[in-house]
């Protein structure tokens, strides 16, 4: 499904956090969103998933969010939150469970299908071995893993992840992606915020750079990942190469600065 | 005739003391009272003027038994510094009450007499008179005394089929058991204090079950107080009680009679024996 | 364990407490009897005894505990905090402070709705209190902290009141307030309390499909599509239904709301709407067992039962304060 969203503004506490951003995400595509600390990220996918008050108007295939309930928003956008919350020693099979609440609702038993999407998930994150274990248990790592296992058995046609990589070793980095271009080839319609270019650049269709409150970027790696853009965006300088699988990107250091080691 | 010697014996005493009192109004030392059981002494037993102040329980008909009287005296709450204030010659009070404030009166040079709650109708004679000395007023109080150790010798035994059974029940459910004033009273009126039966002792809890799995013919409940809600009142509204076939009481001339030594302890002692015929087949009780 | 089998296990263990507890009393009738005299009538003291004094007992011990372990359990779900309960974060005792206000200065005329009103009143400020206060992303220790000042301030003024009251035996009777007592309860409590508490119970299962998603934070359980601010509000009124009726009707009983969901707790998935049931069940059985405790320890004497759970629970939260010490700094 197709996420539309025209002249989005936020402010909070008194600040203007976003100024009238405009933003298409596509189905079948994993959309990166980047930008420095600050720049807005996180707001925009907030207002994405009409979890805080905005301007201007969102769309899902033509039919605004504003006009939902929650529970029938929660059928259609999934939101994995940046701050990774566990309160209670729950197992991790009934972390990922949860994820199906917005399906069964007021019925206490899960369903045949809500088992099978809860063990698809578990199977698509590799967290299947450690169903049975308390989540407050695991390494961060492995926490991040089971939370997006949450968001994929919500199974929804739109996925929000913010920073669902930060913290992982490489390897985890890799496989969280690598899950997310799954996701997306499934016919999903997929925005995850990153911090690591190189990553984002490799493993995404489109990238989406924010500074400010306002896009500063908008189109494939190659075209948006540029020194011009690095330097204008983030204040650094870096190397960009190609190979066969895409882009790398090994930031050196920051623009103006005697840091410069090129 | 026995009768009529008895009366005019009292009268001669009487007229005796009355003239003894008032002889002694203008020399007996001022007193204020911190206690509700002195209260009631010294107001019966005070010359006018001689009663400095009484304390404000004395006003409520729950713990004072001349509570209407007592209106008219001036009221202390049991502090230091109004003792201070009305300056006494003598403060009176019970042994049980307001340590601090009466070993700070005593530091300040008063003369503080401390009486023992009475815990039985036995000892209430003695008091009447002690305090009669204290406040130079012997006369009168021999009188009161005389005629309260007459009309206690006076009791003859109830001629009831069986000894009725009574209890003295109170507040949150405690009971009056052996060594209260209640015991002794309920025992002179002719009644077993079922409380005491049943082995306890003092002031103490006593279960609702045992009321009504062996009833007694008589409950003496307090009254509550009007205007002022507690829960203690809660247990006087209990269904249970509503449910036994025992006879329920607090409405003695004294509500609170059982629970101070004076002559109104034995008023109420009378009218509990007037009770007895109308719970157990009895000859009428003479002389009642 | 399954949650069927833990379901019938408490509820076996409560019904054994609602039993044991109408056998159990200083007249001695036998087992047969007692349960003869209650349903069938028969020897008329018995009878009376059973029906108008074992029987009011032993359902409010089942009710009141109930109500507590439900709502014990909400609130640790809601706040997400494992040290949250009715009475040490203060609310029995607001609820008490209510009461009394209300009732001893005759502000409601001495009714009989005087008391749980007063009390329904003062558990929801508490509560209401203590959620402004965790809004503010407080720690666990803040709101832990707030909530034993709050219930401390109650007492106080409790006392106080009580004190002014002008009648002699109101001082004496902070006691019940703040230690709770089930003796000599009647059948128009228990006809009072349970159209109150079916309205908390009722509230509170309402709210647990919505603790079971607070357990991702607030953001993940709103992205599930959680309602939260409806949660907070069944949460308050269903706390404050359960907690007001109790305390109306037996003063403070702390610690249950405690013990019972961190008992259970590990038998069950731990997810927070499920530990709601299960929580209440053991709390019906434990409050059951120690008002016979509270009855039978001392030959001639009644405890308050308060006192009882006192002595369990404060040992408990105090076992509690020191494992957890490395999450809670």
């Amino acid at each position: 499904m197709q996420l539309t969203a025209g002249n989005i503004s936020v402010s909070l506490a008194g600040r203007q956090v976003l100024h009238g951003v405009d933003i298409v995400l596509e189905p079948g595509q994993v959309t990166g969103l980047l930008g420095p600390n600050g720049a807005g990220k996180s707001t925009l996918m907030r207002a994405l998933a009409g979890q805080v008050a905005h301007q201007g108007r969102i769309e899902i295939d033509g039919q605004p969010i504003i006009a939902m309930n929650e529970a029938d928003r929660a059928k259609m956008i999934t939101w994995l939150p940046q701050a990774r919350v566990l309160s209670w020693p729950i197992s991790v099979r009934a972390v990922v469970e949860l994820g199906r609440l917005p399906w069964h609702g007021w019925r206490r038993a899960l369903s045949q299908v809500d088992r099978e999407k809860c063990a698809a998930a578990m199977e698509l994150l590799d967290v299947t071995g450690l169903a049975d274990r308390p989540a407050t248990d695991l390494s961060g790592g492995e926490q991040a893993r089971v939370l997006m296992a949450r968001a994929v058995a919500q199974d929804t046609p739109v996925l929000l992840a913010d920073e669902p990589a930060s913290g992982l070793d490489p390897a985890h980095q890799i496989s969280m992606m690598a899950a997310l271009r799954q996701l997306a080839g499934q016919g999903r319609t997929v925005l995850v915020s990153l911090h690591d270019l190189s990553l984002a650049a490799r493993w995404c269709d489109r990238l989406v750079l924010m500074k400010h409150g306002l896009i500063a970027a908008d189109g494939p790696p190659d075209e948006v990942m540029t020194n011009t853009t690095l330097r204008d965006v983030y204040g650094i300088s870096a190397r960009i190469g190609h190979d066969a699988c895409g882009l790398w990107l090994a930031p050196l250091g920051l623009t103006g600065g005697e840091s410069d080691n090129e | 005739m026995k009768h009529f010697g008895k009366r005019v014996w009292t009268g001669v005493v009487a007229a005796a003391g009355l003239l003894a009192g008032t002889a002694g109004a203008l020399s007996g030392p001022s007193v204020a009272s911190l206690n509700v059981c002195t209260d009631q002494l010294v107001m019966l037993l005070a010359a006018p003027g001689q009663l400095k102040s009484i304390s404000n329980l004395s006003r409520d008909p729950t713990l004072s038994p001349l509570y209407e009287q007592a209106k008219q005296h001036p009221i202390n709450k049991g502090v230091a510094e109004e003792i201070l204030l009305v300056k006494p010659d003598l403060v009176v009070t019970g042994t049980f009450s307001l340590h601090n404030t009466t070993s700070l009166l005593r530091r300040l040079n008063f003369r503080v007499e401390e009486f023992k709650y009475s815990q039985s109708v036995e000892t209430i004679a003695a008091d009447i008179r002690r305090m009669g000395r204290l406040l130079e007023r012997t006369g009168t109080a021999e009188a009161m005394a005389s005629r309260f150790e007459h009309q206690l010798a006076g009791l003859e035994p109830l001629a009831c089929s069986r000894k009725p059974v009574a209890i003295a029940y109170g507040v949150r459910g405690v009971a009056m058991g052996k060594g209260t004033l209640a015991h002794s009273a309920i025992e002179a009126a002719g009644f077993t204090n079922m409380a005491a039966e049943l082995g306890y002792e003092g002031v103490t809890a006593f279960p609702l079950e045992l009321l009504v799995q062996d009833p007694p013919d008589l409950i003496i409940l307090p009254k509550p107080t009007p205007g002022a809600p507690a829960l203690a009142d809660e247990i006087l509204a209990h269904p249970v009680l509503a449910r036994l076939k025992a006879t329920v009481t607090g409405g003695f001339s004294s509500p609170a009679a059982l629970s101070c030594g004076g002559p109104f302890t034995m008023d109420a002692i009378q009218e509990l024996r007037a009770l007895a015929p109308l719970l157990t087949p009895c000859r009428k009780a003479p002389g009642s | 364990m399954s949650r069927p089998v833990l379901i019938s296990l408490l509820t076996v263990l409560g019904l054994a407490g609602f039993v044991l507890s109408l056998l159990i009393g200083p007249a001695r009738i036998g087992p047969v009897d007692s349960i003869e005299a209650l349903v069938a009538g028969g020897n008329e003291a018995a009878m009376i005894i059973m029906r108008e004094i074992r029987l009011p007992r032993a359902l409010l011990g089942v009710l009141i505990g109930f109500s507590l372990g439900v709502a014990g359990a909400a609130l640790q779900g809601l706040l997400r905090n494992p040290l949250a309960e009715p009475g040490i974060i203060g609310i029995s005792a607001s609820a008490s402070l209510g009461a009394v206000l209300l009732f001893y200065t005759g502000l409601a005329g001495a009714s009989f709705l005087a008391l749980p009103a007063g009390a329904l009143i003062g558990a929801a400020i508490c509560v209401l209190v203590l959620l402004a206060i965790s809004a503010m992303q407080a720690s666990t220790i803040t709101l832990i902290l707030a909530g034993i000042a709050l219930g401390s301030l109650a007492g106080a003024l409790t006392s106080l009141v009580l004190n002014l009251s002008p009648n002699p035996y109101a001082s004496y009777e902070i006691i019940f307030w703040l230690l709770g007592s089930l003796k000599d309860r009647t059948m128009d409590h228990v006809w009072l309390v349970i159209p109150l508490m079916i309205a908390g119970w009722a509230a509170l299962w309402a709210s647990s499909r919505t603790l079971d998603a607070l357990s991702l934070g607030e953001e993940g359980a709103s992205g599930l599509g959680a309602n939260i601010p409806r949660a907070r509000v069944l949460v308050v009124c269903g706390v404050a239904l359960c907690v007001g009726a109790a305390t109306a009707v037996s003063g403070a009983i702390g610690f249950v709301g405690l013990i019972v969901p961190h008992l259970v707790r590990p038998l069950t998935n731990r997810l927070p709407g499920q530990l709601l049931l299960p929580a209440g069940l053991a709390g019906a059985a434990l409050l059951t067992l120690a008002d016979i405790v509270a009855r039978t320890v001392i030959p001639e004497r009644e405890l308050n039962v308060g006192v009882v759970t006192a002595l369990i629970g404060a040992p408990f939260f105090l076992w509690l304060v020191i494992r957890s010490r490395k999450e809670l700094f």
